[in-house]
């Protein structure tokens, strides 16, 4: 980095605007990578994405630093504040999210071991994909600071909660069926709710970028449906078919 | 690429050229002169020869063109800032490319703020809805393997294509290509690079289509085929000569093969919907005029059960942009699932609304039910939304079912459809065909309330309309 030329402040800014797009688009690609290789079985790719996690990690720390730095020495007030503390956020959301993925790419590895278990892991791509979409519309929210995408996607959140809930009572009854499976179920389990989370990540960078945009915390009610399946004991329901 | 700025080793440069002319022509007048002075005798021929070269030397001199035009940059023709005519032909060329194309200039190499796109085309700016030049590069294109290729490409002087895949409800697969445009100029000016992108999603598809299309097939006609095999089987053996057994057997064979054919049928029809589902449709369809089409086409089938069924059409036309058949084909299977599932003499309201807002179009029509959308499109601004919900009141469905109803052959547990069975791909059916629409489709129901399906559609522009009309 050329230390003695100095840059104007909004290219300080700007660049941390870019390096969260770019972080972003790297944890895209870890979900994605992670829930490919879970329902290709795809050892190498599993592997990858562990690796892979490294590298967001270091973005994670760079940003991090690049902000710190920024408050220090231009001290932001007003929108450039909230766009160097929102930067912050997003960027601990997206590392977590990567954190997440390379979880799933980890058990993907262990099922991997075992015996295909083509239904269910097509429950996991089919909720996979519709968290990676939600994380896509965030960060194109953020990229192009639009307000109503960051709201829908504040909005759906319950989407991915009905997901998990079909897919949680799919691998009780598969586990109730066939106690062979209960390892490779578990490992699913836990793959949904990986899944979940980045969910709930991508819900928090909207919040942020709500933030970010207006400065004003998003007020108004959360379609917010009924208690998700680990709160409640789900076993009654089952045996109404 | 021009000629001008390829040095090739053997050729020398034009205005070498014109050196190498020069000197031989001053050794040839030296050459003269010096032989005019050895051999004063021939002095006077010598010496006019001499200015005859000198003179023709001066003539060829003042031809040639003047010094040879300055290198021009890569990719730009070396008369193109001289002519405006072909560098106008040459913007419209790139700008109507059917592929997106950007320019993207390099800055700083560790600065990621520093790859801003210079200039793109008009399939570039919709793609990837870039406002503005100079927009910055990550803002548009993420995806960490183009970034890579693209810093390659301008730092690294490396072509390379990178294939990668956009997320969403309908994934796309695009390869791009990335090369390095370098700049005579060299220092101090900014690299730049070339991305073009290509959309490689139907080849994909076609592939993935396939492998579907098998495991399914054979999956799905295996029970029927196994229980015609069986009463084949039974009716070789004992039940030979057993004229009332033989009749049943025919009879369920009978309805075994059809369900077969409705299979093949509709995986077929599955199958031709999803390979065009990144083709937008073209064509025009009434929406209400399309379920008052439908709903007579069905009342056969209403009759026998003796289902009365309500058709609210609006108030105006609601115009879409779609396919006729697939339209046609959305109500259909949206009104046989109603039909079946509604107990014998109940009512299904069929109901069509047009100039919806998005959030008017998926809003809901059935307080105290469970909501889910199926399908969500991409918000665009100022686009208006027709809207055709069919509901029943048949036993309704658990919370849990919703999100898997567009699946393949998912069904809802403990239900009956009736005699008529289903295929369980209606609604995958309807899934995709919405989705080719750019539409919405969204599920309402609760146990012992019924359910209702909405689809919505975009409405035609209004401007076009005009011009279809003047």
């Amino acid at each position: 980095m050329n230390q003695h030329t100095v840059k104007a402040y909004g290219d300080e800014l700007n660049q941390i605007t870019a390096e969260i797009a770019r972080m972003g688009g790297l944890a895209e690609a870890q979900v994605a990578d992670a829930i490919d290789s879970v329902a290709r079985r795809d050892i190498a790719l599993a592997r990858a994405v562990v690796e892979r996690d490294l590298k967001l990690d270091a973005l994670h720390r760079d940003i991090e630093k690049k902000a710190i730095r920024l408050i220090a020495l231009r001290q932001p007030v007003a929108s450039d504040l909230r766009r160097t503390l929102g930067a912050m956020k997003i960027a601990t959301d997206l590392e977590r999210t990567g954190d997440l993925a390379k979880n799933i790419a980890k058990r993907a590895l262990i099922l991997a071991e075992g015996e295909p278990m083509q239904p269910l892991t097509r429950s996991i791509e089919r909720m996979g994909r519709l968290v990676s979409t939600r994380l896509r519309d965030v960060l194109d929210a953020y990229t192009a600071s639009e307000l109503d995408r960051a709201v829908a996607v504040w909005q759906t959140d319950d989407e991915v909660d009905e997901h998990y809930n079909a897919l949680f009572r799919e691998l009780l009854t598969y586990m109730m069926g066939d106690p062979r499976t209960i390892g490779a179920c578990t490992h699913l389990l836990f793959m949904a709710k990986n899944l979940e989370r980045i969910g709930d990540h991508a819900t928090n960078i909207a919040e942020t970028v709500h933030y970010e945009i207006t400065g004003e915390d998003i007020v108004g009610e959360r379609p917010r449906a009924q208690p998700t399946a680990e709160d409640s004991d789900p076993t009654p329901n089952l045996s109404t078919h | 690429m021009s000629y001008d700025s390829s040095p090739s080793p053997v050729a020398p440069t034009s205005t070498s050229r014109l050196w190498t002319v020069g000197i031989s022509i001053a050794i040839a007048v030296g050459v003269l002169l010096g032989l005019a002075f050895v051999h004063p005798q021939i002095a006077g021929w010598l010496v006019g020869g001499a200015v005859v070269v000198a003179g023709s030397a001066w003539l060829l001199n003042a031809q040639s063109p003047a010094p040879a035009p300055t290198p021009t940059p890569e990719g730009a023709p070396a008369d193109g800032p001289t002519d405006p005519v072909t560098a106008d032909l040459l913007d419209r060329v790139f700008e109507s490319l059917d592929d997106p194309v950007l320019i993207v200039s390099g800055g700083e190499p560790d600065d990621i703020a520093g790859r801003r796109i210079v200039m793109a085309n008009k399939a570039a700016r919709d793609l990837l809805r870039i406002h503005r030049q100079g927009a910055l590069l990550v803002q548009v294109i993420r995806e960490p393997g183009v970034l890579e290729a693209v810093d390659e490409a301008l730092f690294g002087d490396v072509s390379r294509t990178t294939d990668y895949t956009t997320g969403g409800q309908r994934d796309r697969r695009w390869r791009a290509w990335t090369r390095p445009l370098s700049t005579e100029a060299g220092e101090g000016r900014d690299p730049l690079a070339l991305v073009v992108l290509r959309d490689e999603t139907a080849a994909r598809r076609t592939e993935m289509m396939r492998v579907d299309f098998l495991a399914n097939a054979s999956h799905e006609l295996r029970t029927p085929l196994a229980s015609l095999s069986g009463f084949i089987e039974t009716l070789k053996g004992h039940a030979r000569d057993d004229a009332a057994a033989r009749d049943r057997f025919l009879d369920i064979m009978s309805a075994q093969a059809d369900r077969m054919g409705r299979l093949v049928a509709d995986l077929l029809s599955l199958s031709r919907i999803e390979l065009n589902e990144h083709i937008p449709p073209s064509g025009r369809v009434d929406l209400d005029r399309a379920a008052a089409d439908v709903v007579d086409a069905v009342s056969i089938l209403t009759q026998a059960k003796q289902i009365v069924v309500a058709l609210d059409r609006g108030e105006t036309r609601a115009s879409i942009n779609g396919d006729r058949d697939e339209i046609l084909q959305v109500v259909q299977n949206l009104l046989d699932n109603a039909v079946k599932y509604s107990p014998a003499g109940g009512t299904v309201e069929i109901s069509v609304r047009s100039d919806l807002s998005f959030d008017e179009a998926w809003s809901s029509r059935m307080p105290g039910a469970t909501r889910l959308p199926l399908v969500t499109p991409d918000r665009a601004a100022g686009v208006l939304y027709a809207a055709v919900t069919v509901r029943d009141h048949g036993p309704g469905m658990a919370r849990e079912h919703l999100p898997r109803l567009t699946e393949r052959f998912y069904r809802v547990e403990g239900q009956k459809s009736g005699e008529r069975q289903g295929t369980g791909l209606g609604l995958a059916i309807v899934k995709h065909i919405v989705n080719r629409h750019e539409g919405g489709l969204v599920v309402e129901s609760a146990p012992g309330l019924g359910a209702a399906f909405t689809a919505w559609f975009p409405m035609v522009v209004e401007r076009r309309d005009v011009r279809a009309a003047s």
